[in-house]
């Protein structure tokens, strides 16, 4: 049995750029929410990650993914020749919409002065595998590389892809998550129009009067890689990628099925692949988006699965929104710190605690555990798409 | 008909535009590959220089075109060619 174990850690959050800058922001309950009820990563600049052309060349969800890999890939100690035959170095970044800053703006000029102004960097700006191409660039990655996408799941999925890609034997080190730069005009109008954003603004999963999702915007990525390979070259594991499971709703292209079936079948996966039983998850970082169904539901499937006693349970969300693809990666990062630190954040913004997501929730303060060995993330994706995974300390 | 100092200047100028390192000081000895100059930047410069100079630019012009001095040398031509 191959053990996946995790080397590096990149995040770029709207709290902050680096993985450990963005876990004191989460702990602390910082959040970054503004007034317009969305969070950018207002601090971020490209340039420090890239130089002017590349940085030209390159779709703000893909500048993420660069920056959030450079910092896992030099963690990792992956960044220098020879640390990884290039044959054996995968990358996988998923992103739920792709470069859709550059789409929109082209459209516009498209539409406005035709053909002839349509840039030439438009397809490799906007294409979807655009940020692994480019990260393969970077780290001389000759192995299988591409992008998964599962909007909101996309990151776990990313991440959980890169487990089996190292499991089957086709990479020894994958270079895996995800990112999202979607806070544009068409794509605020279409999530609004939908009625998936909070009209108030306000990101407050579980809580009794929340009414939708904030977006947000990052990446983040982790350096997987197969646990002999680690120590062979004598790499700090930071912590193991336990389990990896996904499922399908098959019942609504946007909404979940009230029983939980889809989400609960993810975890029970998950565990499944991690050869855990349920009691041994000591934190559950939720889906938690802050929309009256998600919330609601995933409460159901947490308890089909881990009983009505189970462990704590919290969202990143109500600190930093809702990054779409980048989601699931940035909480899988959160998690890895959570287990390293032996805490875990609060969901900032839960004070009236739903009667129908009733669970052990952290809230109002960050809580130890410093016996924290197991940590679960959940990402529920419209299109039904779930993924869960299971990280356990090093 | 504009001289080689404008073409210069022009081509320095959408070099800088996006983004090219150096493209300022660029000479006519000056090589796409001392620039670092792709095929993805050579479309933007040429829609810049036709929209410039008023000339059209068919990809078979662009043949052997290696360096600044060849891009002068071509709007040159083509200015002629319209003149």
């Amino acid at each position: 049995m191959t053990s996946v174990v995790v080397t590096g850690r990149g995040a770029v959050a709207p709290v902050g750029s680096g993985a450990d800058a963005v876990f004191d922001a989460l702990l602390a309950g910082r959040g970054a929410i503004n007034e317009e009820g969305i969070a950018p990563c207002a601090a971020f600049d490209p340039e420090q990650a890239m130089t002017p052309k590349e940085a030209r060349r390159a779709d703000r969800f893909t500048q993420f993914a660069i920056a959030a890999a450079d910092e896992a890939a030099a963690e990792a100690g992956i960044d220098t020749e020879g640390a990884v035959e290039p044959s054996r170095l995968g990358v996988v970044i998923g992103t739920g919409v792709g470069g859709l800053t550059t789409m929109q703006e082209q459209v516009l000029t498209w539409a406005k002065e035709g053909d002839r102004s349509v840039s030439p960097l438009f397809v490799p700006m906007m294409m979807p595998n655009a940020p692994a191409g480019h990260i393969a660039m970077r780290l001389n990655a000759h192995g299988p590389g591409f992008s998964v996408a599962s909007a909101c799941a996309t990151g776990s999925h990313a991440i959980g892809e890169a487990k089996r890609m190292i499991e089957r034997g086709d990479a020894d080190v994958v270079v895996a998550g995800g990112t999202e730069a979607a806070l544009v005009g068409v794509c605020l109008a279409a999530f609004r129009r939908m009625g998936a954003l909070s009209r108030e603004g306000i990101s407050r999963p579980f809580d009794a009067r929340r009414d939708g999702f904030c977006m947000g915007e990052g990446a983040a990525v982790l350096v997987l890689e197969r646990e002999e390979h680690a120590k062979a070259r004598g790499a700090k594991v930071l912590a193991r990628l336990l389990g990896y499971g996904a499922s399908n709703d098959a019942f609504h292209i946007t909404q979940p099925e009230e029983n939980g079936r889809g989400a609960a079948d993810a975890m029970t996966a998950a565990l499944r692949d991690a050869d855990i039983a349920p009691g041994d998850v000591g934190y559950v970082n939720a889906h938690g988006t802050s929309t009256p169904f998600n919330d609601r539901i995933e409460t159901v499937a947490i308890r089909r699965v881990l009983g009505s006693d189970g462990p704590p349970v919290s969202s990143i969300k109500g600190h930093i929104g809702h990054s779409l693809g980048a989601a699931g990666a940035i909480e899988a990062v959160a998690c890895v710190d959570a287990l390293r630190r032996g805490a875990v954040p609060p969901t900032v913004g839960l004070e009236q605690i739903d009667p129908e997501c009733e669970a052990d929730h952290v809230a109002g303060a960050p809580r130890e555990l410093p016996d924290l060995g197991v940590a679960l993330s959940n990402s529920f994706g419209f299109g039904g798409q779930n993924a869960t995974l299971v990280l356990g300390a090093a | 008909m504009a001289t080689q100092q404008e073409i210069l200047e022009a081509i320095r100028a959408e070099l800088t535009a996006i983004k090219v390192p150096d493209a300022d000081t660029a000479q006519p000895e000056t090589t796409w590959e001392e620039l670092d100059v792709d095929s993805l930047d050579l479309v933007e410069l040429v829609k810049a220089l036709e929209d410039r100079f008023d000339v059209q630019i068919a990809d078979p012009d662009l043949k052997g075109i290696a360096s600044v001095g060849d891009a002068i040398a071509l709007v040159e031509r083509l200015q002629g060619a319209t003149a």
